[in-house]
Parts: structure tokens; sequence; C-alpha cells
């Protein structure tokens, strides 16, 4: 807030002086004493009057008869805040408030024993210190920072179940990892419990559960027999040809690529522009011509 | 503005007589220029009820003080705004054009004072375009005061969002302090007496719906303007500002009005116009300490001249 404050004042004499001390130590002598004068005392001037008399006796001539009604001054004396900081803002408008709340009960309590009417019935409209229209303006401001606020808080939260959503993929992830792993662990437990126990020997019972891929002792390594109906690359083993499930798998794929380039109808009308992709630009590469790259070269 | 007066002054008068009519049969006689038997300075008239007569001996109290508010030439916006916002808080108060600010103002003020019946004076004086001095005066025998306005913010402010009814009576809360020295005594009751809206006045409304703040903070007086918001009752009371809000930091206060014998001086009072030199000179310090320092290096040097290298010439042919 506005206005100087004392202890500022204080401070830059300090500066003032200590600056002119060091100059004048230094200086050859070319008297500069008449600067000194003009520095204002920041210690209260022993000259300045104070006639408590005169004061007194005006104070006196000019106040009010001493038995005048409260009603006529409506004023209330109320305790100050002894060490109140003036630079802190946040303090010393506290201060003033509870100030005027406090004198405002004291008030209160005062008329109403006197049955003064004291507040403001809701029917009762007259002219305001401020006018409507300011009012307005008044209102439309606090609207505005409320949005702000509101937009600022979503923002954050946004941000927050983002970095929420995040975590959960990773541990999700880290599970899926960590089931896997289990997975192939537990099998290949199993499977050397079963060769120990003597099974893995015999083919014949082997062909129930064909891990191997038919090699025995070949682990994951494809079989190099020829399978009828599948085509090499085939990891299925021809159901994704024969079941209804992998024909919609290729079929969802074809409907996704039609949906992206287009499938059938006049292509005319698809390659015109309309008006919603006249300015539409995000198809070029921006800001990354060659002649920049020229440049950066030279 | 004469005719205004006049039913004023007769709307007083039905007013302060209605109670005491029982005791009081005859009214007295009007002259031209006021009451036959009644006081004629508004000093008298608010010390006792000049014309309303007793009741039983004991002097019914009137409120009459009326308040000149001007502002001096070349005033700044934001101050012209203070002034119309004190003068919106003010119904008992008296507009007038603006006033050259010059060496003889007291005594034109003084005069405008008197054309306007008033019976104390705010003064919102502009130097410079920057700084306010505002002086309250107490015409026409005085005393006056001149402080130094700082932080001020108007009504018009959108941080200030409180409103209250125009002429309602506002409550005065004062910290104690200014019960302490004779000079804060006087400020309080000149303060009283002006932002005060006398009871019953015409353009007064019968609810109180604000209150100001006085405080004394660092040797200044703090004035601020809640809105007494009622929400059921006093203890869920809330307020809300309403501005203007400015800080004073009294100067002087003399005898007279606008002038005479000073009676106090502020002690710690610096005027802004110092404050700024001191900073220009700090500021033109820099400067001449750098030349200052730059000629001292060349005297030097002249003094102290380096012996010559007596290896200088070994490499030359």
């Amino acid at each position: 807030m506005g206005g100087i404050r004392r202890e500022d004042l204080f401070l830059g004499k300090e500066d003032f002086m200590g600056r002119n001390d060091d100059e004048s130590e230094s200086e050859l002598g070319s008297g500069s004493d008449s600067e000194s004068e003009e520095v204002p005392s920041s210690e209260p001037s022993k000259r300045a009057i104070y006639n408590r008399e005169g004061i007194l006796e005006k104070l006196e001539d000019i106040s009010w008869p001493e038995n005048v009604d409260w009603i006529h001054k409506l004023a209330v004396d109320l305790e100050e805040d002894k060490d109140l900081d003036v630079n802190d803002d946040i303090v010393r408008e506290l201060a003033f408030y509870t100030q005027a709340l406090e004198g405002t009960r004291q008030a209160y309590a005062k008329l109403h024993s006197q049955g003064v009417a004291f507040f403001r019935p809701p029917d009762y409209y007259a002219e305001m210190v401020k006018t409507d229209s300011h009012m307005l303006k008044v209102k439309g401001r606090l609207l505005e920072q409320k949005k702000k606020i509101e937009e600022a808080e979503e923002r954050k939260k946004a941000r927050e179940s983002k970095k929420m959503a995040k975590e959960v993929q990773a541990v999700k992830l880290k599970e899926r990892a960590k089931q896997k792993k289990e997975d192939i662990e537990s099998v290949k437990k199993w499977r050397k419990q079963r060769q120990r126990s003597g099974f893995g020997a015999d083919k014949g019972e082997d062909l129930g559960f064909n891990f191997d891929g038919g090699g025995g002792g070949g682990g994951f390594e494809r079989s190099k027999k020829k399978r009828p109906g599948v085509a090499p690359g085939d990891r299925s083993g021809g159901s994704a040809k024969r079941n209804v499930g992998g024909k919609e798998k290729a079929n969802r794929k074809r409907e996704r690529r039609d949906s992206k380039f287009g499938y059938g109808g006049r292509k005319g009308l698809k390659k015109q522009n309309n008006a919603a992709t006249t300015d539409d630009l995000r198809g070029f590469n921006k800001g990354d011509f060659s002649s920049k790259k020229r440049k950066k070269n030279l | 503005m004469g005719k205004k007066r006049k039913l004023g002054q007769q709307a007083e008068v039905a007013e302060a007589a209605t109670p005491e009519e029982v005791s009081a049969p005859q009214r007295p006689k009007r002259t031209l220029l006021g009451w036959k038997d009644g006081a004629v300075g508004p000093v008298q008239e608010n010390s006792s009820s000049g014309a309303a007569g007793a009741r039983g001996g004991v002097p019914v109290f009137r409120n009459k003080e009326k308040v000149l508010i001007t502002c001096s030439r070349r005033i700044m916006s934001r101050y012209r705004h203070l002034m119309l916002n004190v003068v919106s808080l003010l119904p008992h108060c008296k507009k007038d054009n603006k006033v050259e600010s010059k060496s003889s103002k007291g005594a034109t003020l003084n005069e405008l004072v008197e054309l306007r019946n008033c019976s104390y004076c705010m003064f919102f004086e502009c130097r410079k375009q920057k700084d306010l001095y505002l002086w309250m005066a107490k015409c026409p025998n005085g005393p006056s005061v001149k402080f130094l306005v700082n932080a001020v913010h108007t009504m018009e402010e959108l941080k200030l969002t409180g409103n209250h009814l125009k002429g309602s009576r506002p409550i005065l809360t004062f910290t104690t302090n200014f019960n302490k020295d004779p000079h804060w005594m006087l400020l309080k009751e000149m303060i009283t007496q002006i932002f005060e809206t006398p009871k019953d006045h015409r353009k007064s409304k019968p609810f109180h719906d604000h209150v100001f703040a006085f405080a004394i903070v660092d040797d200044h007086i703090w004035f601020r303007n809640y809105q007494i918001v009622n929400q059921g009752g006093i203890e869920e009371t809330t307020l809300v500002e309403v501005g203007p809000r400015f800080c004073l930091n009294p100067i002087k206060i003399f005898g007279g009005s606008f002038g005479g014998p000073t009676l106090y001086e502020n002690p710690f009072y610096i005027s802004p116009n110092q404050i700024r030199a001191l900073e220009k000179k700090k500021k033109a310090g820099k400067y001449a300490t750098k030349v200052k320092a730059k000629t001292r290096r060349k005297m030097h040097e002249l003094e102290n001249p380096l012996e010559p290298d007596e290896f200088a010439d070994l490499w030359r042919e």
C-alpha cells in the first residue's frame, strides 16, 4: 500500500549519510556541508511546537456539551492492538475489521436498549452510495474471479487424475508381467517335475499336451512339419481361418482402414475442401523447411 | 440557494419544537437574519439549543454542523474522486467550486464557508499533481488541521464490494489511543463532528448500515468504511468494505481557521518534496562519485609516475 513508512526514511537517511561520510573523507575539501542541513530528520525534531494548553483550550471551545446524548455522536472507543505491524497489510486490515465489528456490536447493544431501529428492513429501498451499474460491475468481477478459480481447479484436478492413471497403468503392466513370468515358471516347474518322475520319456503320452511343439527336448522351437491347411506363418494352427473370431479380427482391421481412408462412393467430393477444412493446416509439416535446415548448416 | 436554506431552517425548527410544545408555548420571533433571542453564531447554536428553548432549564442539544467540502484547482482525478466519495458519505455537507491554492486561500475559504453557512470546512489541496493535503477547519474561530493524505483508494475500485444507504448515520469507531494526547483528542472531536451525520437530518436515513473505523497506527490516522451486513442477528453480522480508504498524517494544528498560531507540529513529519529530493540526490550521487573516482585515479597516476622500464628496449634493434 502507498504511503511512505518511517523505516524507509530511516534507511534512506542512513544510506545517504554513509555515502556522504565516505565522500568527505575521500574529497580534498570541496565543502559539501550545505547538503547536510537539508537532510530531513528521522528523529523527532526538538523544535516542534506542542502547545498543550492551547490545544486543550481549543478542544473545550469546539467540543459539544459534556452531557450530550450518545445517539448524537455514535462514537465507540475500542482498545487497539499495541504492536501492530503497519507494513503487514493483512494483519493491519484485520485489525481495522475487528475494530469496526466490535464497535458495531457495542453500538447495536446501546441502540437496541434505546429501542432504535438498527438494521435496514429488507423491503426498505432507497438511494445507495454506489449506483446499481457500479454494483453490476463489481458483481461481474466477482463472478469472473470465481470462474477463473474454478477453471484453475479443474485443470489441477485433470492433471492429478492423469498422473494417477499413469501410475495405475504402470502397476497394471507390472502385475501383468509378473503374472506372465509366474505362469512360465509354473509351466517349467511342472515340466521338470514330469521329467523327474519319468513321464517325459514316454512319447505316446506326450501327444496330449504338445507344449514342445512335438519336438521333445526342443523347447519352444517351431516344428518343421508341414501342417495341412495352415499358412506357413500362421501361429494359431489354422484356427484363424476357420473360426468366426479370426474372421472378425480381420474385418475389424479392414473396417478401421476403411474409416481412415474411405471406401466406396464418389471420390471427387471427398477430396474437395470445404469450410471446415480450408484453414486446417494440420496435415502440413510445420517449421521444418529445407531453407531452415540450410541456414543451420551454414 | 436562499430558498433551500430557509426551508431547511424551518424544518429544523419544526422538528425541534415538536417535543416541547407542551412546555414551551410560544415560539421565538423570527427576524431576517435568524432568531431574536437565539444565538447567532453556529458555535453557540451547537453548544446550546439557541432557538429551540429550554425544557426545564436543560438546554436541548441539536447537532447543526455543516461541512463545506471543496478542493484546489488542478487536482488529480483520483483525489477528486476521493473528495466526491466523502461528499457522498456526508449528507450534511455542501460541495463548492474549486479554489485556487494560493497563499491567500485561507481568507477565500473562510469567506466561502461563511457564505455557505457552514461550521466546518474540508479542503482537499493537491500540489504538484502528486501530493494531497487535507485541511479540516472549524470555522470561523478555528482550530484547523493540515494532513498529508496517503494510501488513497476510492470507492470506485472494484475490489471494494460493499454498498450502503446514502445518508444513513455511520457508527464511528476510534481506537483508544485517540484519548492519549491532547492533539489526538482534538482531532477525535473534530472528526466526530465532521463525520457524524446529525440526528434527524433531513437527508439522513433512519437505519445504521455502515461503520467508520478510525485507527491511529504509526502516528497516522487510518480511515476505513465498512458495510454492516445483516444476516439475521447481531452475532452473525459481517462487514464488507465499501471504501474509500485513506491514511491521514497530521502535519500541523493551527489555532485559527486556515491560519493562526501553530498549536502542534508533527515532529516526525517529512514533506514528500524532501523525500523526493533525497532520492534524486541519491541517484545523482552515484554519478558524481564515479567521476570523482576517475579524477582521483588520474591525479594519482600523474603524481606517482611509473619508473622507466630498463628492459623496455631489450628486444628492439
